[in-house]
């Protein structure tokens, strides 16, 4: 039993050590990147990809901001663009499903780095995964986000 | 850019090891007693028909499910214990990036004013999907 308890705590405080040395170094440059304004220059790069989205150029800024600092971070602008007006709800509803598909792409890429998961096919694969699935619909059945919307409405009225 | 932004850095990062810590620790100890019980090898004989097509072993059934409930971190604090392959950890890693936290990050996106069954659904159906697909691939 002692053997087991020595396994588990020399285990588990290594692996939060060998986290630790990489998720801080990733937090500074995390900061960094808001300091120097690159949101609005990673916005301007994944135009194209918002646009196949058939999103508005609105959209851009929380997608970005969920991809690099994480959901809620997300979530906050996405409120905050809706409040402006310049979001429809089908457009919050294919920026939620990007952002729940793929989100904190630094923090989650590195975590399984660290652990020795082969991280580059998983990081491309979840991006693509993200936009093939909002490109899908937004091509094929643009009608589902507002129909999901209507169905809820209909249902709290009951 | 100065020494703030770097301090402010160095804190955020503590402060996220120091909540990896206090989910890690605890799991990790959990699953490596619950690994000497009958219990998790009865939970994995059981998962072994699902899991075996994703090509992990039954024991990481119950990373996936704390996954699921409580976080990523959750997730790797179960699975670190089972000593996992390279190719297991990537397909692991695949599938719970693709669905970690369903209730709080769905409590998030609510705050947004969607309705969020059909993305926590959508979640599960491709983190199947994707681990299937990886264990094919790699």
């Amino acid at each position: 039993m002692l053997a087991v308890l020595r396994e588990a705590l020399v285990g588990s405080l290594s692996s939060v050590l060998q986290i630790a040395l990489i998720v801080i170094p990733l937090m500074i440059f995390i900061e960094i990147i808001k300091d120097l304004n690159l949101l609005d220059y990673l916005t301007a790069i994944i135009a194209p990809l918002t646009r196949w989205m058939k999103l508005p150029r609105e959209a851009g800024l929380p997608l970005v901001a969920g991809l690099v600092f994480g959901i809620s971070y997300g979530a906050g602008i996405i409120i905050q663009a809706a409040r402006e007006g310049a979001l429809k709800n089908s457009d919050i509803y294919m920026i939620n499903l990007f952002l729940v598909i793929c989100h904190s792409v630094f923090e989650d890429t590195i975590l399984f780095a660290a652990i020795g998961a082969i991280w580059l096919p998983v990081l491309i694969y979840r991006i693509l995964l993200a936009v093939a699935v909002c490109a899908a619909i937004a091509h094929f059945w643009p009608g589902i986000p507002e129909r999901l919307f209507r169905k809820r409405a209909r249902q709290s009225k009951v | 850019m100065s020494w703030k932004t770097i301090l402010r850095g160095a804190k955020n990062g503590l402060s996220i090891t120091w909540e990896l810590a206090r989910v890690i620790i605890p799991v990790y100890f959990g699953v490596t007693i619950l690994q000497y019980t009958p219990v998790l090898p009865w939970i994995s004989k059981h998962m072994v028909p699902v899991m075996q097509l994703l090509g992990l072993p039954g024991e990481a059934s119950l990373a996936l499910v704390l996954g699921w409930f409580l976080h990523t971190y959750a997730a790797i604090g179960a699975m670190l214990p089972l000593g996992l392959s390279i190719k297991e950890t990537t397909i692991m890693a695949v599938m719970v990036l693709l669905a970690h936290g369903l209730p709080m990050e769905a409590a998030v996106a609510k705050q947004t004013g969607v309705p969020v069954a059909g993305l926590v659904f959508t979640r599960i159906a491709l983190s199947f999907l994707s681990g299937y697909l990886f264990n094919l691939v790699l």
